[in-house]
């Protein structure tokens, strides 16, 4: 097995156990899509060219309301706008394996592969991690796929009332633990934290979930000026 | 416009301006060399993205309106100590869906 194909599995393996997590999600966007009164075409063609579910269904079920397309599109950018801040994270570690396609890069960052990649991937030597962020999110996006095809031609069978979507959230916390490696990180999760929980429910269009992120890189950073490299032995 | 068609202008919009979202700073990386004060910022983007969605998590949407979930709380905090204590996704995983279960169990015998 080549070096690219194990850094793909390793990928794969890795994400893999936020799958569970992703597929009850995945048949609400494809039935919304379908309820919105569109066929799979729609379904299909917007899980692979948009690959961002919390947009997907807002988009969706803001289309389905009769709001203007403006708002529409608008609402589900502002949803998206974290994968700009994403996206300057992760370049630099992946831009020294990355040639000048680079920019096609983006299309597979979603929270999961970002979240896998940057916890786990980029400290491991034995693989190359463009290939293992690319393999994280190939399966992703096949389980996103399949589960938007079933939710539109079956509905949401899942119960919401089994909390399956909470898996995603589970593994998240998984990946945060071992990220936390100096007081200032600790510090940046603790006011990220406070944040959001205040935020989120007040601020429009996931706003809040930008604005905490944004409070907690700052208080990282300024707590990181103060204590260099504080470890935190947990 | 059919209704179809404003369908696909609102996928292919919203395909474009995604893909500017996540591939900009991506294409611009090492055009410029990085400022200091950005870099610091940006090692915290991990911690603070994780973060930020877990405890967006912790909230249900009834009706466009968030309402905390105390089982998602207990739920979180119990997965929490298991992910300190074994560094394992699995465990904290397998813990945080049981205990979210039985918490939410509890709670609607409390409350019914």
């Amino acid at each position: 097995m080549s070096r690219t194909t194990g850094s793909m599995l390793a990928g794969a393996r890795d994400v893999s156990p936020i799958i569970v997590g992703i597929i009850p999600f995945g048949l609400v966007a494809g039935a919304a899509v379908t309820s919105a009164g569109f066929g799979l075409a729609e379904v299909i063609g917007m899980s692979l060219l948009v690959n961002a579910g919390a947009s997907q269904i807002a988009a969706t079920t803001l289309y389905a309301e009769g709001a203007p397309l403006l708002v529409v599109i608008g609402t589900a950018l502002v949803i998206n706008a974290r994968l700009f801040i994403y996206s300057t994270s992760i370049a630099p570690v992946i831009m020294p394996e990355a040639g000048a396609w680079r920019a096609l890069l983006g299309h597979p960052l979603v929270d999961q592969s970002y979240a896998v990649t940057m916890t786990t991937g980029r400290y491991r030597d034995d693989i190359n991690v463009i290939p293992y962020y690319v393999g994280s999110w190939l399966v992703l996006a096949l389980v996103w796929q399949f589960s938007n095809i079933v939710g539109a031609l079956g509905g949401a069978f899942v119960p919401a009332s089994w909390s399956l979507d909470f898996a995603v959230p589970l593994v998240f916390l998984a990946m945060l633990v071992p990220a936390l490696k100096f007081r200032a990180d600790v510090e940046a999760a603790i006011a990220t934290a406070i944040a959001a929980a205040l935020l989120v429910p007040v601020m429009p269009m996931q706003t809040g979930l930008i604005a905490a992120i944004v409070i907690g890189m700052v208080w990282g950073s300024a707590r990181h000026h103060e204590h260099p490299a504080v470890e935190v032995d947990a | 416009m059919s209704e179809q068609a404003a369908f696909w202008v609102v996928i292919l919009v919203l395909a474009g301006g995604t893909f500017l979202l996540r591939s900009l700073p991506l294409w611009l990386q090492g055009r410029t060399p990085a400022p200091r004060w950005l870099e610091r910022l940006l090692r915290h983007v991990p911690a603070a993205a994780l973060t930020a969605l877990v405890v967006t998590s912790l909230y249900t949407k009834t009706g466009g309106a968030y309402v905390v979930a105390p089982a998602r709380i207990l739920a979180a905090v119990a997965a929490l100590l298991v992910a300190v204590r074994t560094r394992n996704v699995i465990w904290t995983l397998v813990t945080g869906m049981a205990v979210l279960w039985m918490a939410q169990g509890v709670l609607g015998v409390l409350s019914g």
